[in-house]
């Protein structure tokens, strides 16, 4: 059974239904299923280019260039059978994954470019009011400044419990479920 | 508003109020952030900061109160230009 005979299925059901949204949304996953291919062993049963031939017209107003660069692909390789192990890897943009460390070394880098912190004093242990000689206006300030490199919200009664670096740290491998 | 930690304990209004502040302060600062142009969120955030430490020393509680809807009205004004601004 070759793994990409449900796409197709959807895409045959979905043609027949004359459901649009599906229709489309079909055609852009099984667009992006065989995009993901690696180009050597691209090649598809005959029934999936009078498919995808199909889908063309109503996929050419929202990605024509890159449609027609694979249909040219898949000709130029021919029919050549794929093993199912190939067509099933998927490939997603995400963030290299987080560690410990890496949270450490940026928090402490957002710390030292904090205009108000001495960068030679700071440790991972520093208190933000009693050794820093910071305000709660400042903590906020700080709070802000880990939103932004991190990229996730901080709610209030959290953000002004955070008065130590290592907090901070522990506080986002939390959140972000880090191996603690 | 009394924002460096005091020697003797705040009272319950006086703690609440400096809630009030810091809340203010961080949704300022928050709504700066959507500010397109980076000079002009820079410029927003040392006024910010000035006005804040600017009174930083205030005890009476009134006195507080009217900086707190101060400053309230003029995040209010800031959020409503940008939302004129992205429309």
């Amino acid at each position: 059974m070759r793994s990409l005979e449900p796409l197709t299925w959807i895409l045959i059901t979905c043609l027949r239904s004359s459901s649009r949204v599906s229709y489309n949304m079909a055609a852009r996953v099984l667009q992006q299923c065989v995009r993901s291919l690696a180009r050597p062993s691209l090649g598809l049963f005959p029934v999936n280019l009078a498919l995808r031939a199909a889908v063309a017209p109503a996929v050419t107003v929202h990605r024509p260039f890159s449609f027609a660069a694979d249909s040219r692909r898949m000709r130029w390789l021919g029919q050549s059978r794929i093993s199912s192990v190939e067509l099933l890897c998927r490939q997603y943009g995400d963030l290299p994954p987080l560690t410990l460390e890496t949270i450490k070394d940026r928090v402490m880098y957002v710390l030292k470019l904090y205009d108000k912190i001495n960068p030679e004093k700071i440790q991972a242990t520093s208190h933000f009011m009693k050794d820093l000689g910071l305000d709660s206006l400042d903590q906020v300030e700080i709070i802000m400044a880990m939103e932004d490199e991190f990229g996730f919200e901080i709610p209030d009664a959290e953000a002004e419990k955070l008065m130590t670096p290592e907090e901070i740290i522990q506080y986002i491998a939390d959140k972000k479920d880090v191996y603690e | 508003m009394s924002s460096r930690l005091p020697p003797a304990a705040l009272s319950l209004k006086q703690f609440l109020q400096r809630q009030k502040v810091l809340a203010v302060y961080r949704n300022i600062f928050r709504t700066i952030r959507q500010v397109p142009d980076e000079a002009d969120r820079k410029y927003l955030r040392d006024w910010a900061r000035e006005e804040f430490k600017r009174n930083k020393n205030a005890t009476n509680q009134d006195v507080i109160r009217m900086m707190i809807s101060q400053a309230s009205n003029h995040l209010e004004e800031l959020q409503k230009s940008l939302a004129l601004a992205k429309s």
